[in-house]
């Protein structure tokens, strides 16, 4: 019987690639798969903004070249949906009705942006900014000087704000709880990062001062073509409308699994879920933290990166808590700017 | 049904000629079905599911309605409210399959879609000259008068509300079940002659009706008074011995909800915490933000995965404005310079091992307590049985319910007890469910013997009732009423209906389990055509087969090699009755037959 173990990653964002390089370091000989639903291998999801300044070849945005993967010996299967997993047996069923067995599973399937409920039934009109093909979609439908009216906020899409203005677009923000996610902002703290963000150029609308969002509209032939009406009857008119309400992570597949869930997969520090075979990683968990005495999520990409050398190492036989290497406090700068340590990228 | 030939065995179905119909009471049949239409086996009441859906299809919606009347008698109600239990066993929802049928909100469409001038098939026997008093106008009461008067005994239903439906009524607001079709359906419930005694109240105060009364002067009692009072909430320290209630801002759900629809004005605060993980709790939450109740959340112990509520119902909660927030148990109340209720005090769970019934257990994690502001606390942790109203002891079980022997008497020789009061707190189905399984055991012990007894009706049918194609189609959308028209109206039903092409296309996407396909292997030309075109694993080269103790057949020995084959067998459990194999057959040795579980009439 082959004593090769086979490694499996959820995912090919930064944790589950980090992941896969720590892996092939401590465990030479394993098989490594890695399976993502993206049709697009790795590629850097900081950089979509860079779709509006008229970039559209994909390939620019790819972080490792094909023959990375071929020379790592890492399996990537692309466009590749699991739909279920059996911790018990050890195996992941895809969604065309393929099994894979697994030794190790990490899963780092990530997040998606998170649509508030209430909004749901107008999720046709809303324009999304997860993906490339995503990025693409939305640049085309925004005019030269076109107006974008952003929901909610959340530090992915004031990053994109930037880069409308700086591209000569309009931005509204229509801002709420979520503006700065995941930065925690006190009531005190908020007026000041408002005013930053209007001093960048941005029309901030606080929708709680209109009653909420009562409804989003096709335009009227000829105007724009969304229109934004809040509970207090006034309206908003914008060429795109785009979500931003944090992330919610993408664990469809995991329920019934057998792993402990609550909103993220939860895991000991050591990233391991309540199957000694199966870790989590990146934004889709939640880590106990002693500290804390509750599980708590970490974003950005560093520490999304670190979890993932954590787990893989953790995997192949170390047994090492989770240290946070990010800082996640909201700046202001000397110059009055607004800085977030989740905008810097390398 | 009484007149049709018995036959001993499905077996014998292929050599049926079509068109002929039989039963049989062989265990091997009815193990059949039992095993292999697990939504009839996981509804507590038993709903011919595949019946009801096909008849749908073929857009024979009275008839539909009929077949859900066999087994409950309010399936415009539960079509509304059901738990779901046939959704979460449906074979269409296992892995690999998709999603399951929306079992429940066809059952509606059955009773939305029926013509207006429906007529109700009920079967009456004649008048027996009994007299049964039931205690309790509930899903568990109702549904046991209703089968108590087929039978032809004469029922009485002694009520303590100025209305019937018990919970239905009492319990669950209107934006989720419409009164008018409680009232119909009610109505055509009671109607056979059923006496209805309402503000009535059976118990032990001058002016009430005393038990050992009834008793006397009836041949039966039937105890249905549910679990109508809240679970108390298990604090420590100084809360353990004082009644929260006590303290303005803090109320028990089942009261908060009973109060209202008793026609008491209810207020809530601004800040709404509601403390729970069933429907009541989230009954509780959507009604607090109907009220006024500006940020409303419901604390849960465990994980949004693991409470026993629809995720179409938890969706919906979120959409008008409901939060959820998971692991953390409720460890004291904080209050004001006033004395009114300021907050909440959780301690943060951890998620331990799973309790009976599939739920899980949640344990405190010490030194993590947190403060949850609040101007309102809704506690909605379950409801529990009161026996105070009987002037009879009754031997009770260790979960304080009454005890009941296996003719479901309770130790009260003529007094017997159906639904919550005996189960604890369950649903509504298993009240309607455990109220009829307990009328055929008054029945029987009035006149000394069943009148029904079970049996599988087989019939052959000539065709594949389904295509491939239905394999594909998507679970179809409950709609729903726009937010801006639920505003904070208690009345506005938030659940619409389905309209026919949308109910037809969920329809199609039913197995039909209760179709048997079977091979003849003696017709059987093993040339492997019904294999090739199998889109699952379902045919199978078999050495043999286990053998149930009820003399079903259990899991199949599959084999490779070819000379140790005895049969090419369709395993019916990976079956999802496309109908390939049939249509391929070059020889025809493939047969179907419909199986379903229906009773027959027993003569004295």
């Amino acid at each position: 019987m082959s004593t090769v173990r086979h490694h499996v990653i959820i995912g090919s964002g930064v944790a589950g690639n980090q992941a896969a390089e720590t892996l092939r370091e401590h465990d030479p000989d394993s098989r490594i798969t890695m399976i993502t639903i993206s049709r697009l291998p790795f590629f850097n999801r900081y950089d979509l903004p860079r779709v509006f300044r008229g970039e559209r070849d994909w390939r620019r945005f790819i972080i490792y070249p094909a023959a990375y993967y071929r020379d790592n010996r890492i399996t990537l299967r692309r466009a590749t949906r699991v739909v279920n997993v059996d911790s018990a047996s050890q195996i992941l069923k895809l969604e065309h009705k393929e099994s894979i067995h697994f030794d190790s599973l990490l899963v780092a399937s990530g997040a998606g942006a998170y649509l508030p409920e209430e909004l749901s039934e107008f999720r046709p009109l809303l324009h999304g900014f997860g993906a490339f093909r995503d990025a693409v979609t939305v640049a085309d439908a925004l005019p030269k000087g076109g107006h974008a009216i952003l929901l909610g906020g959340d530090t992915i899409g004031l990053d994109l704000a930037r880069t409308l203005l700086d591209t000569g677009h309009r931005v509204t923000l229509v801002a709420g709880p979520y503006t700065f996610w995941p930065h925690e902002v006190t009531p005190e703290e908020r007026p000041q990062y408002i005013a930053a963000l209007q001093r960048m150029g941005i029309v901030v609308v606080e929708a709680q001062s209109r009653g909420g969002i009562a409804a989003i509209e096709p335009g009227a032939k000829g105007l724009s073509a969304r229109k934004l009406t809040f509970e207090d009857g006034s309206e908003l008119a914008g060429d795109v409308v785009m979500p931003f309400f944090g992330i919610a992570p993408s664990l469809d597949f995991m329920l019934g699994s057998g792993v402990d869930i609550e909103r993220g997969l939860l895991v000991t520090p050591n990233l391991r879920t309540t199957n000694e075979n199966i870790y989590a990683a990146g934004d889709v968990c939640q880590i106990w933290t002693d500290k804390a005495r509750r599980y708590c999520f970490y974003h950005g990409w560093k520490n999304v990166r670190a979890m993932g050398e954590l787990a893989a190492r953790n995997i192949t036989g170390a047994n090492e808590p989770w240290v946070p290497t990010q800082d996640e406090a909201l700046h202001l700068t000397a110059d009055g700017k607004i800085q977030s340590p989740f905008w810097e990228y390398q | 049904m009484g007149d049709m030939p018995f036959r001993p065995h499905a077996a014998a179905a292929s050599d049926a000629a079509v068109g002929s119909v039989f039963v049989s009471d062989d265990p091997r049949d009815i193990g059949w079905v039992k095993q292999n239409v697990p939504c009839q086996n996981a509804c507590p009441a038993g709903t011919n599911v595949p019946a009801y859906i096909r008849s749908i299809v073929e857009s024979r919606y009275g008839r539909s309605y009929e077949i859900n009347r066999e087994a409950n008698v309010l399936p415009g109600v539960l079509g509304r409210i059901c738990s779901r239990a046939c959704e979460d066993a449906c074979r269409h929802g296992w892995p690999g399959n998709g999603e399951p049928v929306a079992i429940c909100h066809l059952k509606r469409v059955a009773a939305d879609l029926k013509d207006a001038g429906h007529r109700i098939t009920e079967r009456l026997y004649a008048p027996t000259g009994k007299r049964i008093a039931i205690i309790g106008a509930g899903p568990a009461g109702v549904a046991a008068a209703h089968d108590l008067s087929l039978f032809g005994h004469d029922v009485v239903i002694f009520e303590r509300e100025e209305r019937p439906g018990g919970m239905l009524r009492y319990g669950i607001p209107e934006f989720r079940l419409p009164r008018n079709i409680l009232e119909t359906e009610l109505h055509n419930a009671l109607r056979l002659g059923v006496q209805l005694r309402t503000g009535i109240a059976v118990g032990n105060e001058p002016g009430q009706v005393r038990v050992s009364q009834l008793l006397a002067d009836y041949d039966a009692v039937l105890v249905a008074t549910g679990c109508m009072a809240a679970t108390p909430i298990p604090l420590a320290g100084e809360w353990e011995k004082r009644e929260p209630t006590e303290v303005p801002g803090i109320e028990y759900g089942l009261d908060f909800l009973m109060a209202m629809h008793r026609g008491v004005k209810k207020t809530v605060g601004r800040r709404v915490a509601v403390i729970g993980a069933g429907f009541t709790a989230l009954d509780c939450a959507r009604v607090a933000l109907r009220l006024g109740g500006e940020e409303v959340t419901i604390h849960i112990r465990t994980a949004e995965e693991y409470i026993p509520i629809t995720q179409e119902e938890i969706f919906e909660a979120k959409r008008e404005g409901v939060r959820i927030k998971g692991l953390r148990s409720p460890m004291q109340f904080v209050l004001d310079d006033e004395g009114k209720v300021a907050g909440v005090e959780f301690a943060q769970n951890r998620l331990g091992g799973w309790r009976e019934g599939g739920r899980r257990i949640a344990i405190p994690i010490e030194g993590s307590e947190f403060i949850e502001p609040c101007d309102t606390v809704i506690v909605a942790i379950g409801q529990q049985t009161v026996h105070d109203f009987s002037d009879l002891a009754l031997q009770l079980d260790r979960w304080k319910n009454a005890r009941l022997g296996d003719n479901g008497m309770t130790s009260q020789p003529g007094l017997f007890a159906a639904g919550d009061y005996v189960s604890g707190a369950s649903t509504v189905v298993q009240a309607v469910g455990h109220g009829r399984k307990i009328a055929r055991r008054i029945d029987a012990w009035l006149l000394g013997r069943e009148r029904h007894r079970q049996v599988v009706r087989i019939e052959p049918v000539d065709q594949p009732l389904r295509e491939r194609a239905y394999d594909f189609i998507p679970r179809q959308h409950m709609p729903t009423a726009p937010l801006n028209k639920r505003g904070k109206s208690l009345a506005c039903e938030v659940e619409t209906g389905m309209n026919q092409t949308t109910a037809q296309e969920e329809a199609k996407r039913c197995y039909l389990c209760h179709l048997r396909y079977q091979i003849d292997v003696d017709r059987c030309i093993y040339c492997r055509a019904c294999i090739e075109v199998a889109p699952r694993s379902c045919i199978k080269l078999v050495g043999g087969v286990e053998i149930g103790a009820d003399g079903s057949y259990g899991k199949l020995l599959e084999t490779k090699e070819w000379n140790r084959v005895g049969a090419i067998w369709i395993d019916n459990n990976e079956c999802i009755r496309c109908g390939a194999c049939y249509n391929v057959c070059p020889v025809k040795c493939i047969t179907i037959s419909r199986c379903e579980l229906t009773e027959v009439e027993v003569e004295a």
